[in-house]
């Protein structure tokens, strides 16, 4: 196998006494798609939280081989590791242009210091690039407070897309669009993908997650229960178990 | 016989984004209600509609026959409505016994009702919650929602980062608290097949828009719906199916 | 050793009434979940009330008990009254707009009395036995014991009310998650109320008793906030127990930090102890019970939460600022020298204001020590100048470099905590800094003032003593005055120009959410460093503009009631719009408003207490209507409307907006 871009090894997190992940190891090629999904309160989000550093946590955290364990969460964004997060938090006083731009600049001493001085720095072209990306220029200059859910997550995935990510992880982009929308979402993630966007997809939406991805990994109680190609994860006793309950588990089974 | 709770084209959501719409549901007196229906349908948001802790947007909630549409949720909750919502809604800083104590004043929560229908919590009276096992933490919800003694009782996803198990034993207990005391339950849970063993009637919402009635043993016994609605198959017809059902149904009530 | 024993006891007094505001900035905060920066003016009001009716300064005096009793009613009638107008109407409000209101209450209470009463303490008639006793060789008052005791029986009846009474229950349930306890039937207005009273009663009751101990003053009272807030930190804000002994503790330490400056090992200068330790040790007590308890502070869970006032758009600025410039500009050379004078203060407290733009409006965390720094570098300006003979314009950069240092150094101190809980810091700092460097005789101006040498450059005189009178022929010269319109519209310009850049993007998305601002790549820390680091210039600017303004430095100009009343005018206006620190600017005092008031409709003495006052009222008032700020409300008022025609037309923007309104 090519070695993968981002290679989360063992990754635990305990909250108090209780384990909300337990060694869980994904791994996510260049342009590939990798879907996590799972009940509610199976840690998809914690493992999220995890890779970026929101979160302590136990096991490794590699990137293009770089370790990023400890490192503070900006500065893994910086090393290429983006998130968008379930609750889209733009910056509520900024343009979509200039919350794209927070993203799309990264200072530095001198250019702080240049600012100060009264330049006036050039507008990345991340920025215009990024909002073409997810079909949104038209929304440069709107305030997030104007925008529909749907514009929002677009928004936020543009956001993070803007600091060019070497993997992106999206947490629920389709939560809260109604069908079409994610269908729209999923084709524009599709297309970001064949760009070479290497991606880590959480979501509820189960027929979503199987119609972007390239592999599926199913978490349930902080464990991976099943992981592979979208149509073997999707027909797994398991699977359906953690989602309809035992008894639909043994339904579907007898039916199968 | 007037209803526990009835909603007539309830519509609410958040920040001006309306998430359910024209939403009509009764729950009567001892009926075990579920609401199904995949992530985003708006099940949490009609929980909250109907507890008051987010405002309505249009349309009228109806406790025990009485217009509580205008109502504070305080009030709201001291009129009997228990909202069990997902977070539990326990305070993490207080211990099991001073939980089935708290309440207004001269309200009279009945700690011994919580004990018999969990007694595992007899056991741990003066543990904190936030020291507490998931499991234990949503038998105290749970106790301490009956301890109220409420007519309407609202759950939300009690599953949630439980194992099915300790939720196959806490939802019978619901069943036989509505049975005994006569108090309507509106039940919103990931687990289908267990949600459905235990309840009378089952509503499946879509996203957005209002929501058909089923009876749960039909349900039960017709699991491509419910399939066809969480995992999204694309080969069922999911409107066909409802309009037959709904047919069914108007015959049953007309005759 | 019978010393330490004596100086101990007779810390008692003091440290019952720290305990006592720390009790009562306890009970604020589970009640509602404000930190009451007024906690302290509550316990002087009652001290007063008493006194009023003792006395019979009102209505005929009365007898002691009756006098207690009516005390008492009369402070619970207060707690309803401030409940109503500044707390209950505030619940969904920000934080920030919380906490400012409780500094409009202190504002409010201490000018009120201030006016009525007089600045000098008064003395109350005793209450508690004037006998003494004599402990283990030491003769001591017995009130001492007596105060420190009652506390003490407050602090554990609380404590047991908190812990066994449903009420208690009820208050603890609501302050850790106020959704919750809406769900369970509690009403959390009606507990913020009940601890409210209890929090008025019990703060009367302990001003009552202190009146007589250690007097009433209108000045010094409401200050004990600050070693009160370090108590109550370190009481985690819900420990009775722990808010009472920590109180009692640093009662007694600033005691025996009293008794250790008579020693002679104690540092001294020119014979006398180096003054303002206290304050030195009050803050870093703070620091380090912020750097203990920080990341554990309790959180309330609130039902609505929006943080901070928005920041709108500033636009067309040139267009809006030119006409004032232009007035600016005439004014300095037509009218009389008292306007000239008062146009040069609003100039350059407007500088001041933009710090408060920067670090409240752009960063949000609220910063109080501003004022202090300016103090700092007006000081340095005239000490450097009369002591090393370096003037301009070496002196000043060197004064505004140390008031950035300070600053920023303040400002990493506190970066464990976000928001209003900097506050707490950030009061303390500048109350240090007042009591030990500007009281101070040889670094300050101690209480007569330091002269500042006017800034000359290649022999021109640039100060406001130069020989370029107005057109009336008098001082201050208008050179100096445009020179401060000159440099003010710089800074004006380029806190304005701040907000659209790369920089003042980043302050906007640290302010917006700190997490999400991590998760785009945003250094959290080096942002607000970087932002103390700008506002401190700013006020350590405005300092040194001060200094050659007046000539003269004294401490009484960058005292904590003039801070607190210029955040509170800043934020009111509009503090994330640099026009909201116009307008506060021009509106402090020695600036063009207050001299107006003073002129024409205000008596001429005690103008800076009227204008308080003024401020105070007009906070609360002003809360109500627009709890972002005046100017931040219309714009946002403006923008709205704006966007609502746009939405009228076909909109390609948000079709679903119009879809989700409610038919």
């Amino acid at each position: 196998m090519i070695q993968p871009v981002l290679d989360a090894r063992g990754i635990s997190v305990h909250y108090g006494g209780v384990t909300a992940l337990d060694e869980v190891d994904i791994a996510v090629g260049p342009g590939q798609v990798v879907g996590l999904i799972g009940p509610n309160g199976a840690g998809k989000t914690t493992f999220i939280d995890a890779l970026t550093g929101f979160v302590r946590h136990e096991g490794t955290v590699r990137l293009d081989g770089v370790d990023l364990k400890r490192k503070r969460p900006h500065a893994r964004v910086q090393a290429g590791l983006g998130r968008t997060w379930q609750a889209v938090d733009l910056f509520d006083d900024l343009s979509v242009a200039e919350n794209i731009a927070v993203a799309a600049h990264r200072p530095t001493l001198v250019s702080t210091l240049r600012e100060l001085l009264g330049a006036t720095l050039p507008q990345s072209a991340a920025v215009a690039s990024s909002l073409e990306a997810l079909d949104i220029a038209h929304l440069a200059e709107a305030r997030p407070r104007e925008l529909a859910e749907g514009q929002r997550k677009l928004v936020g995935i543009a956001r993070s897309l803007a600091a060019a990510p070497k993997v992106l992880c999206l947490d629920e982009p389709a939560a809260g669009l109604d069908t079409d929308e994610s269908a729209v979402l999923g084709q524009q993630l599709r297309r970001l993908a064949d760009d070479g966007q290497s991606m880590l997809l959480i979501d509820h939406d189960i027929s979503f997650v199987f119609g972007t991805c390239d592999h599926v990994v199913v978490l349930e109680f902080g464990k991976v229960i099943a992981a592979g190609l979208p149509g073997d994860v999707k027909n797994d006793p398991r699977v359906i178990a953690a989602y309809l309950g035992t008894a639909a588990a043994s339904i579907s089974g007898e039916r199968s | 016989m007037t209803q526990a709770l009835e909603l007539r084209g309830l519509s609410a959501g958040y920040h001006g984004s309306t998430v359910v719409r024209d939403l009509d549901l009764r729950v009567g007196r001892g009926e075990v209600v579920t609401l199904l229906g995949p992530n985003g349908a708006g099940k949490t948001t009609t929980l909250c509609a109907i507890s008051g802790v987010i405002k309505t947007h249009g349309g009228s909630v109806t406790l025990g026959g009485e217009d509580i549409s205008s109502v504070s949720p305080t009030r709201r909750a001291r009129r009997g409505i228990a909202h069990v919502p997902e977070d539990r809604g326990l305070f993490f800083g207080l211990t099991v016994a001073e939980h089935l104590k708290l309440g207004r004043r001269g309200e009279h929560l009945d700690a011994e009702l919580a004990y018999k229908y969990f007694p595992a919590l007899a056991a741990i009276t003066n543990r904190r919650a936030g020291v507490m096992s998931g499991g234990e933490q949503q038998m105290l919800a749970l106790g301490r929602a009956l301890a109220r003694q409420p007519g309407l009782l609202l759950l939300d996803e009690l599953s949630l980062g439980l194992a099915p198990v300790i939720v196959e034993r806490l939802l019978p207990v619901i069943r036989q608290f509505a049975d005994e005391t006569g108090c309507g339950v509106l039940l919103v849970e990931q687990h289908v097949q267990l949600a459905l063993g235990i309840a009378d009637r089952a509503y499946l919402m879509g996203h957005g828009e209002g929501s058909t009635s089923y009876d749960a043993s039909e349900l039960l016994n017709d699991t491509r719906l419910i399939e066809a609605s969480y995992l999204g198959g694309d080969d069922l017809d999911l409107e066909s199916l409802a309009t037959d059902h709904n047919q069914k149904i108007y015959e049953r009530e007309t005759q | 050793m019978q010393n330490i024993l004596l100086f101990s006891i007779l810390g008692l007094a003091s440290g019952a009434i720290i305990a006592t505001i720390a009790i009562g900035v306890v009970l604020s905060w589970r009640g509602s979940g404000t930190i009451n920066i007024a906690a302290g003016a509550v316990v002087m009001v009652a001290g007063y009330i008493f006194w009023c009716l003792r006395t019979g300064y009102f209505a005929p005096a009365l007898m002691m008990v009756p006098a207690v009793l009516l005390t008492l009613v009369l402070m619970a009638l207060l707690a309803v009254v401030v409940e109503v107008v500044a707390v209950k109407p505030l619940r969904t409000a920000s934080p920030l707009a919380r906490l400012v209101a409780s500094i409009g209450v202190l504002l409010l209470f201490q000018a009120a009395v201030q006016l009525v009463f007089g600045t000098a303490p008064v003395d109350s008639p005793a209450v508690l036995s004037a006998e003494v006793v004599e402990v283990v060789g030491v003769t001591v008052p017995i009130a001492h014991f007596i105060l420190a005791g009652v506390v003490v029986v407050l602090a554990l009846a609380l404590s047991m009310l908190y812990r066994f009474t449903r009420f208690g229950l009820a208050t603890r349930a609501a302050s850790e998650n106020e959704r919750s306890a809406i769900l369970a039937g509690l009403s959390p207005d009606s507990l913020s109320l009940a601890n409210s009273v209890i929090a008025y009663v019990v703060a009367g009751l302990v001003g009552v008793l202190a009146a007589s101990v250690v007097g009433v003053s209108a000045s010094t009272l409401p200050l004990l906030i600050v070693p009160a807030l370090a108590a109550a930190l370190l009481a985690n804000f819900t420990s009775f127990g722990i808010a009472c002994a920590a109180g009692l503790a640093i009662g007694i330490g600033e005691s025996l930090l009293f008794y250790a400056s008579t020693q002679s090992w104690f540092p001294t200068q020119d014979g006398f102890a180096l003054p303002g330790m206290q304050q030195v040790a009050e803050f870093f007590l703070i620091v380090i019970a912020l750097w203990w308890r920080g990341s554990s502070l309790p959180q309330r869970g609130e039902t609505a939460g929006r943080s901070l006032p928005p920041v709108p758009r500033q636009e067309r600025l040139v267009r809006r600022a030119a006409p004032v410039v232009l007035a600016c500009a005439v004014a300095l050379v037509v009218l009389p020298s008292d306007f000239r004078q008062a146009v040069t203060t609003g100039l350059v407290a407007t500088v001041l204001c933009l710090s408060f733009v920067v670090i409240m409006g752009y960063v949000g965390q609220l910063s109080v020590v501003q004022l202090a720094l300016a103090g700092l570098g007006a000081f340095t300006v005239s000490r450097l100048g009369t002591e090393f003979g370096i003037g301009f314009p070496l002196g000043p950069i060197i004064a505004i470099a140390l008031a950035t240092v300070l600053g920023v150094a303040i400002g990493a101190a506190a970066l464990r905590v976000r928001g209003i809980t900097l506050v707490v810091v950030t009061l303390a700092a500048a109350i240090a800094i007042e009591q030990f460097v500007f009281a101070n005789a040889r670094w300050g101006g101690g209480q007569t003032g330091a002269p500042v040498e006017s800034p000359t450059l290649f022999g021109v005189n640039l100060g406001a003593d130069a020989s370029f009178p107005g057109l009336n022929g008098t001082l201050p010269s208008p050179l100096f005055g445009l020179l401060a319109l000159v440099g003010t519209v710089v800074l004006y310009a380029f806190v304005a120009n701040l907000r659209r850049g790369d920089l003042g993007r980043r302050m906007l998305a640290v302010r917006s959410n700190e997490r999400a601002a991590a998760a785009v790549g945003v250094n959290v820390r080096a942002v607000k460093i970087v932002a103390f680091g700008i506002a401190s210039a700013l006020a350590g600017t405005a300092g040194v503009m001060y200094a050659y303004n007046y000539s003269t430095v004294s401490a009484g100009s960058y005292g904590i009631a003039i801070a607190l009343t210029l955040v509170a005018s800043v934020y009111v206006l509009g503090v994330t719009l640099v026009q909201g620190a116009v307008l506060a600017g021009f509106g402090a005092i020695g600036a063009v408003v207050p001299l107006i008031l003073q002129k024409w409709v205000l008596p001429q003495d005690q103008i800076s207490i009227w204008v308080q006052l003024i401020i105070g009222v007009g906070l609360l008032v002003q809360l109500k209507l627009f709890p972002d700020g005046l100017l931040v409300g219309m714009e946002l008022k403006k923008e709205r409307r704006a966007e609502h025609k746009a939405q009228s037309e076909p909109s390609v923007v948000s079709p679903r907006v119009e879809e989700g309104v409610p038919a």
